[in-house]
């Protein structure tokens, strides 16, 4: 079937028509979502935080990780700014800290698990799902590896496995969620000497903060990071400096990832979801107006057909008529003539 | 094609040559002169809105260019009609009379000076061009820092003002009160108090500022004292206000009490006319202090009679507040916690240091035990005594004799030399704590402490740093039986057993800086299990 032009800007017409009308309906659903009631989080003090890696040793061990390249009791490695790979889950950084604060400063890094992730709203294969424990968690197998999530993420955390050639897997902490369903701890916080991670109830763990902020006001910054930031996220920061001189990012929000890009990206699945039903429908509807179409061009050749039949008829009887006439005229012009030449005869021999 | 090349190259060069010398045109100017005797001479912004940059002014300069020409300060300033050896700070005038008389009087007078000084072939300040003085940047930096009349300022004056012949001090040279009716100012013999109680940061009516106040008395004592080739003090800016010149100021090591028949030992309480019986404070009982001991521990009265000498509780801090005292009541004057001006205050400060801090920042710090209250507001010894000044001072010296001022605690068989903690000896072996030695550390590093001496003579006072919650007693509950696992979400404040005695130990020992153990060496406090 081919497909003019004047038809083809009829579909995209359409189309865009249905997204239009689509596109408010899914916004309102997509409101500000609190978090799942109960979830769980981890609250990291950075002014409890003494620097010893074990969290990393942790991390390694209970995710079965390939071994560092340097050992975890190695403490050099702090004062580089080291970032979470596909081996490595969480990394813990030292940072050059303003006067006044005694004590070397540390940030752990690993993934938030914000309440609502700007990875999962940019994959288009639900491959990444916010758990009600408070996890954000990853399913490879639905995975086609567009790595919309790494750029997604506002805190540079999925990283991509570039060296498997045949199974490429996103790898980010999972805030231990097998191990939390089993009721056991995440593995950083277990192993973590001095309480600088705190689990618990993520209501609570504000609480804890609070608590903190407000007891010793000149050794803690009065803001928890990660409360509001990018809408909230399960893992919670305290810090005796501003949170930018931990290498934090202050500069992103309080809106949820998913919220920022809701207007525009809640079309794709209407578009992908709609255009095959919209397709066959327009190919359905335009089949069947071939068909009435064809019906009509029958209906019509028929009456032309009949038409012409009768009017073929009424000519040949008008020329019938026509030719009788003619003929009759012609019979008494001949009658008249015979009759004349018969009296002129008639007259020649009488005279 | 060889010429344009030839051509771009050229370009090239001098562009690259331009951007060197704008670079390092930069760089020469980012390193600004630090001076101490910045003026910036902005007068007319009183009248009008400026119309050019503030000139910055350099005193100095021009103190030192007036000397070297045998030229003196009445160059500049004149006497001021109360007295001819008083000069007025400003500039060839006394008074600011308006917008363009005072402008007048600048351009003719520094240009003039400028003028007659460089017809003299000698190097002199700007001439004909306006912003060669109204700069935007000066490219100077005030490295002007304020005096501290300390306590050894002070006697050194009052030693250098002593009559030879009496052997007394004349504070009536400094000291003084304003008489409203004959509108003179008097000397009132031991009313003497900080400058600041009257000379605020602005000029008022017949006031005039700190700033005035203090440099045309200072620098007219010091000229006059200069001019009889006696010592005196600094009569430049940088005299005073340099950092490094202040450094060179004598430093008298052991200063004799400041005598203004100030008392040595008060009775703190409130106001005393109470008209209603059940007034709060009233109850509390009063506070005997150690006025001259206090004494010793500051620098200016100002630290506590940071307004003015009279009682605190009279007009501004009264017990439920004044206007007069911003509504600050008597027990927030007192008490209030982060303020250097009320009693609780600045011992609350006087924590901060690692001797105190290693047990203040862990559990003491905001625990406050209810007897705590009576080691100030003591219990009177005699009742029902009539309130008399006599008695009152009396009951003071008598209350504070009783006083026990010595950190202690249990007797050494008391306390377990060394404590095994095996709570969490899985991968290591169980930690051997040397309990008695840290006690012993922890009151040596307190035993010369006064303030420390008096909250800590209670046995057992000492134990509360780690024993915190416990009952004063020799036997207190095992840390395990309150910290047990982590996370327990009935007791969400409350760290579990690991993370208590890392937390704990750690925090101790980052306060006192101990070098070791390290906080991440894991093997300085547990030894490896042997396998």
């Amino acid at each position: 079937m081919s497909i003019s032009r004047r038809k083809f800007l009829g579909w995209m017409g359409a189309a865009g028509l249905s997204t239009a009308f689509g596109s408010p309906v899914h916004a309102a659903a997509n409101k500000h979502f609190k978090g799942y009631p109960d979830s769980l989080g981890v609250l990291f003090d950075s002014m409890l935080c003494i620097g010893c890696r074990n969290c990393e040793a942790g991390c390694n061990k209970v995710n079965g990780l390939p071994p560092p390249d340097l050992p975890f009791d190695d403490l050099t490695v702090l004062s580089k700014k080291r970032r979470v790979n596909t081996r490595t889950f969480t990394v813990v950084n030292l940072y050059d800290h303003s006067e006044g604060i005694k004590n070397p400063l540390f940030r752990k890094i690993q993934c938030n698990h914000c309440l609502e992730p700007a990875c999962a709203s940019a994959c288009f294969v639900r491959a990444f799902t916010k758990t009600k424990e408070g996890s954000v968690v990853y399913d490879p197998s639905v995975c086609v590896g567009c790595r919309y999530c790494m750029i997604a993420c506002p805190f540079e955390i999925p990283t991509y496995e570039y060296d498997k050639v045949l199974t490429p897997r996103i790898r980010k902490c999972t805030m231990c969620h097998p191990r939390v369903i089993e009721g056991k701890l995440p593995g950083c916080v277990e192993i973590c000497p001095n309480e600088a991670l705190t689990f618990g109830k993520r209501k609570d763990l504000i609480k804890i903060a609070r608590d903190r902020i407000r007891k010793y006001p000149d050794r803690y910054v009065d803001h928890i990071y990660g409360e509001n930031e990018m809408g909230g996220t399960s893992w919670l920061y305290l810090s005796g400096v501003p949170f930018k001189e931990l290498g934090m990012r202050e500069d992103l929000g309080v809106t949820p990832a998913p919220e920022l890009t809701a207007g525009s990206l809640s079309t794709v699945p209407m578009v992908a979801g709609l255009w095959p039903v919209l397709l066959t429908g327009l190919y359905a509807v335009s089949k069947r107006k071939e068909k009435i179409a064809k019906i009509e061009q029958h209906q019509a050749i028929a009456s032309t057909l009949e038409k012409a039949n009768a009017e073929a008829e009424s000519k040949l009887s008008k020329a019938l008529a026509k030719a009788q006439k003619e003929k009759d005229a012609a019979i008494k012009i001949e009658i008249k003539k015979a009759l004349e030449e018969a009296k002129k005869t008639q007259e020649k021999e009488g005279s | 094609m060889k010429k344009s090349m030839l051509q771009w190259a050229g370009i090239l060069v001098v562009f690259i040559l331009v951007l060197t010398l704008c670079i390092e045109a930069k760089d020469t100017n980012e390193i600004l002169e630090h001076r101490s005797d910045l003026i910036t001479i902005d007068t007319l912004k009183s009248f009008d809105a400026l119309e050019r940059p503030k000139v910055v002014f350099l005193h100095d300069l021009h103190t030192e260019a007036l000397e070297k020409s045998n030229k003196d300060c009445k160059t500049c300033h004149l006497s001021e009609k109360s007295s001819k050896d008083r000069l007025s700070l400003k500039f060839k005038r006394l008074k600011d009379t308006g917008k363009q008389e005072v402008m007048d009087i600048y351009h003719a007078e520094c240009i003039g000076c400028h003028k007659e000084i460089s017809a003299s072939d000698q190097d002199a300040g700007p001439v004909e061009v306006c912003g060669e003085c109204h700069k935007k940047d000066a490219g100077l930096i005030s490295s002007n820092l304020p005096v501290a009349f300390d306590k050894s300022l002070h006697f050194r004056h009052t030693e250098a003002n002593k009559d030879e012949k009496t052997n007394k001090g004349d504070c009536g040279l400094c000291h003084h009160e304003y008489d409203e009716k004959a509108k003179k100012l008097f000397y009132a013999k031991e009313k003497e108090g900080s400058c600041r109680y009257c000379h605020m940061k602005e000029t008022e009516e017949n006031r005039m500022s700190m700033r005035l106040a203090s440099h045309s008395g200072c620098i007219d004592c010091h000229k006059k004292a200069a001019d009889n080739k006696k010592k005196t003090g600094p009569i430049k800016c940088s005299g005073c206000h340099d950092p490094d010149m202040q450094q060179k100021i004598e430093k008298v090591k052991v200063v004799p009490r400041i005598e203004r028949k100030q008392p040595d030992i008060v009775l703190i309480h409130a106001n005393k006319q109470k008209t209603n019986k059940d007034d709060r404070i009233s109850r509390m009982n009063p506070v005997p202090f150690d006025h001259k001991a206090h004494e010793g521990y500051n620098d200016t009265c100002l630290a506590c009679h940071h307004a003015s000498l009279d009682s605190c509780s009279k007009k501004c801090h009264t017990p439920t507040g004044s206007k007069e005292g911003k509504y600050v009541n008597l027990e927030s004057a007192m008490h209030q916690k982060g303020n250097k001006k009320s009693c609780l205050g600045c011992h609350e400060i006087n924590q901060r240091q690692p001797n105190c801090a290693a047990c203040h920042s862990l559990n003491a710090e905001n625990r406050m035990l209810e007897t705590s209250c009576q080691i100030c507001h003591m219990k009177p010894l005699l009742k029902n005594s009539p309130a008399t000044t006599m008695d009152e001072k009396l009951m003071a010296e008598m209350l504070l004799k009783s006083k026990k001022a010595a950190s202690g605690t249990y007797k050494d068989e008391d306390i377990p030399e060394k404590v095994i903690i095996k709570e969490l000896a899985e991968e290591y072996e169980p930690v051997e704590l040397p309990h008695r030695k840290i006690i012993k550390t922890l009151l040596n590093n307190i035993k010369d402490n006064t303030l420390a001496g008096y909250f800590h003579a209670e046995k057992g006072m000492v134990c509360q740093s780690c024993h915190h919650n416990s009952p004063l007693d020799t036997k207190p509950p095992r840390c395990g039986s309150c910290h047990s696992k982590p996370f327990d979400g009935r007791n969400i404040f409350r760290p579990g057993i690991k993370g208590a005695y890392h937390q704990q130990c750690i925090r101790c020992h980052q306060v006192l800086k101990l070098e070791k153990p390290k906080s991440t060496g894991c093997t300085d406090c547990h030894k490896d299990k042997k396998k």
